[in-house]
C-alpha cells in the first residue's frame, strides 16, 4: 500500500468575479487556478509518498476547462495524475464530488493514503475528505495540521477549536490537511519542463460507474455587494491625508 | 420518531439549533456523548436526549452507527454544530447516507416541506440558495438562533464505534486572544508587518483608540505571531465593531468577509489597487511605517 492521493480542485479565481447591478455573478472573466490549499495538498502527497516509498498521484473532477491544472499539478512534484474530465463538475455537489472521486481512487491500485484540504476555495464545505472516507469506508483525519508516517501508522496532530489532538490511525486513510500543514513551494523552471512527461489517465463521466447526479438543488446564486463610502485619501502630503482621516473618524463619532 | 436530530460539541450552538427546530415547529432530539453535556442540556427545549455510549471518545467516529440511526427513526434533517468536529461528523454522516449537505448556513427555512438553506460561495462573493427534501444534513455556526427552554427526556444508546483512529494525546489550547466578536474596535495587521515585533505599532494604535489587536490569517497561521482566535474572516472570527483599522492588509474576499458588519472600515496599504480600499468607508495609501505612527500621533489629541 504506498500509493498517494492528493484531490485537488481547479476552480474560477474570486478574484476575478464580477457582480452586476442586478447581483447576477459573471465568471466569465475568472482565470482558474488550484485552489489555493489544495496546493499544500499536493505538498503534503510528494512527502507522504517520500515516506511510503510510493507516488503521489493527483485526482482531479473537474469540466474541461480543468485541462490546465494537470501541467501546474504535475509540476509541483506529483509524479502522475487522474483527470476525470466530465461536464458533471459544473453541477456538482459536495455528494456527487466524493462519489466521482472515490470512483476514480477505486480504481487506483494499493492507495495507502487520500489526501484533501480543509475546504476549496470556492465552495469552502470542508465536506470532502470526510465523505470520500464514508463511501469508501476508510478511517477518516480532518484539520490535521501537522502528520508523520512510520511504516504503516499515520500519526497526526488536529487543530480543533478548543484542544490540539493528537490521533494515530493504521493506513489505508483519508486525511483533510490544514494550509499550515507545509508551506507549498512554487515549482522551479526544471519542474514545469518535466510535468509535460509524466503519465495523466484521464477518464470520462461513464468509466467511472458512479451515479454524479446532486443530492441537492440549487435554486439561485447571486453576488453579494457591499456598499462602503470609499473615500481614500490619496493625494498632497501625507500628513495633511492622515489629518484629514483623523478629523473624519472624529466626524463619524466611532472614537 | 421523525424530527431534527442535533449534535454540537458545543453547547450553545445545540441549544441554538434546538431553538431553530423549535421555531420550525419540528422535535428537535439531541444526541451528545456524555452524561454531563446531556445533563447541562436538561432544560434547553429539546424533546428528548440521546446519550451514545460506546467505545469511543471521539464523536466522529459513530457517522457509521448515527447515520443508520437516523435512517430507522426516520429522522428529516441531522442540524450539527459548525466546529471542527461537527463538521466532520457531519459530513461523514451525509456521506454515510449519501445524502445532501448544506455547509455551515447563513440561513436556512422550511417552506412546502423543504429546507430552503443559503451559503456563501467564493469566500463570500457569492450567495447561494439550495433546496433539501428528504433526509439531509446541515451544519450550523453559533449565534444564528435564539435557545428555548423546556424539559427533555434522557436515554441512553449503545452505538457501534469505528475505533480505527484513536486519540493518543489531548493538549487543551489556552486562548490567549480576547473575543475578537464584542470587541468594540479593532486595528488588524497583514502580511506587510516585517517583523513580530513591528506589532507594536499596531498595539500602540489599539492603545490611543482602545481597540483590540486582530491580524489576518497567515499572521496567525503561518507565522505565529498572534493566536488563531486573532484572525479574523470566514475561516476565523467574524466581528462587528463600531470601528475596523487595517494596515498592510490586502483584503481578500475571505478576510473581508469577516468584517462585513463593521461599522466603519478603514484601511491603508501602499497599493492602491488593493481590494481593501474597494472595502473601505475610508484609506490612506501609504507605508504603514509612516502612516500609522502619525495617525497615532493625531488620535492622541
Ligand atoms: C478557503 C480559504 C479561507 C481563507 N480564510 C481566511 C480568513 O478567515 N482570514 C484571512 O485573513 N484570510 C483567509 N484566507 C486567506 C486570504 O485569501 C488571503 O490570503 C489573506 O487574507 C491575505 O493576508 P494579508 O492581507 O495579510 O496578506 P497579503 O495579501 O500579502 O497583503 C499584504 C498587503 O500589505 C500591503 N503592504 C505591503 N507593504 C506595506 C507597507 N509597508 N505599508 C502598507 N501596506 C503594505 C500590500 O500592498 C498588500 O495589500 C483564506 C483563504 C482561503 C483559500
Ligand atoms: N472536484 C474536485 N476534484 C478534486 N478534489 C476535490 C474536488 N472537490 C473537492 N476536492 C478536494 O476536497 C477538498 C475540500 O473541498 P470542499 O469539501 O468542497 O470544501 C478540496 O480542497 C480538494 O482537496
Amino acid at each position: 500500500m504506498s500509493q498517494v492521493i492528493a484531490c485537488y480542485k481547479w476552480v474560477a479565481d474570486e478574484a476575478d468575479i464580477r457582480i452586476n447591478a442586478d447581483l447576477s455573478v459573471d465568471l466569465s472573466k475568472a482565470k482558474g487556478k488550484i485552489s489555493d490549499y489544495d496546493k499544500n495538498v499536493i505538498e503534503a502527497a510528494v512527502q507522504a509518498a517520500a515516506a511510503l516509498g510510493g507516488k503521489a498521484v493527483g485526482v482531479t473532477f473537474g469540466t474541461a476547462d480543468a485541462k490546465p491544472s494537470l501541467k501546474d499539478a504535475l509540476s509541483r512534484g506529483l509524479d502522475e495524475a487522474c483527470y476525470i474530465n466530465a461536464q458533471e463538475a459544473s453541477q456538482a455537489d459536495g455528494a456527487a464530488t466524493a462519489r466521482a472521486l472515490a470512483a476514480a481512487i477505486k480504481k487506483i491500485a494499493d492507495v495507502g493514503l487520500i489526501i484533501c484540504a480543509e475546504g476549496a476555495s470556492d465552495t469552502y464545505s470542508r465536506q470532502t475528505a470526510p465523505r470520500i472516507g464514508a463511501l469508501l469506508d476508510l478511517p477518516v483525519v480532518t484539520s490535521v495540521s501537522k502528520m508523520d508516517i512510520n511504516g504503516n501508522i499515520l500519526t497526526a496532530a488536529r487543530k480543533l477549536d478548543d484542544c490540539m489532538q493528537t490521533v494515530k490511525v493504521e493506513l489505508p486513510a483519508v486525511v483533510a490537511v490544514l494550509p499550515e500543514i507545509n508551506p507549498a513551494p512554487i515549482p522551479g523552471l526544471k519542474a514545469v519542463l518535466a510535468a509535460g512527461k509524466k503519465t495523466v489517465t484521464e477518464l470520462k463521466a461513464a468509466d467511472l460507474g458512479a451515479d454524479l447526479t446532486p443530492r441537492s438543488t440549487v435554486s439561485e446564486v447571486k453576488g453579494y455587494v457591499m456598499n462602503r463610502k470609499n473615500i481614500i485619501f490619496n493625494e498632497g502630503d501625507l500628513a495633511e491625508q492622515v489629518k484629514a482621516l483623523a478629523a473624519a473618524l472624529r466626524k463619524e463619532g466611532v472614537l | 420518531m421523525a424530527g431534527i436530530f442535533i449534535y454540537s460539541d458545543k453547547a450553545d450552538i445545540t441549544s441554538e439549533i434546538i431553538g431553530f427546530a423549535r421555531l420550525n415547529g419540528k422535535l428537535p432530539v439531541v444526541l451528545t456523548l456524555s452524561e454531563k453535556d446531556a445533563q447541562a442540556l436538561r432544560n434547553a427545549g429539546a424533546d428528548k436526549i440521546i446519550v451514545i455510549k460506546g467505545q469511543s471518545e471521539m464523536i466522529e467516529n459513530y457517522a457509521r452507527a448515527i447515520a443508520a440511526v437516523l435512517k430507522n427513526e426516520g429522522a428529516e434533517l441531522f442540524a450539527v454544530g459548525a466546529t471542527p468536529r461537527g463538521r466532520d461528523l457531519a459530513a461523514r454522516v451525509a456521506g454515510y447516507l449519501d445524502c445532501a449537505m448544506v455547509s455551515d448556513i447563513s440561513s436556512a427555512s422550511y417552506k412546502d416541506e423543504q429546507l430552503i438553506c443559503t451559503r456563501m460561495l467564493y469566500g463570500g462573493a457569492v450567495q447561494q440558495t439550495e433546496k433539501l427534501s428528504g433526509l439531509s444534513v446541515i451544519t450550523v455556526p453559533a449565534g444564528k438562533y435564539e435557545p428555548v427552554q423546556g424539559e427533555a427526556s434522557l436515554q441512553t444508546l449503545e452505538l457501534q464505534a469505528d475505533t480505527r483512529v484513536s486519540v493518543v494525546e489531548t493538549a487543551p489550547i489556552v486562548k490567549e486572544g480576547v473575543d475578537l466578536s464584542k470587541a468594540e474596535k479593532v486595528v488588524c495587521v497583514g502580511m506587510a508587518l516585517d517583523k513580530a515585533e513591528d506589532l507594536q505599532i499596531a498595539r500602540d494604535l489599539a492603545n490611543v483608540i482602545g481597540a483590540e489587536v486582530g491580524c489576518t490569517r497567515s499572521i496567525a497561521e503561518e507565522r505565529h505571531w498572534l493566536p488563531a482566535e486573532s484572525y479574523i474572516g470566514i475561516s476565523g472570527a467574524v466581528v462587528k465593531p463600531k470601528l475596523y483599522i487595517s494596515m498592510g492588509v490586502s483584503g481578500q474576499i475571505q478576510h473581508v468577509y469577516g468584517i462585513r458588519d463593521a461599522g466603519l472600515i478603514v484601511a491603508i496599504d501602499t497599493n492602491e489597487k488593493a481590494p481593501i480600499f474597494k472595502a473601505a468607508d475610508y484609506g490612506i495609501v501609504g507605508d504603514l511605517y509612516q502612516v500609522v505612527p502619525m495617525l497615532t500621533e493625531a488620535l492622541k489629541k
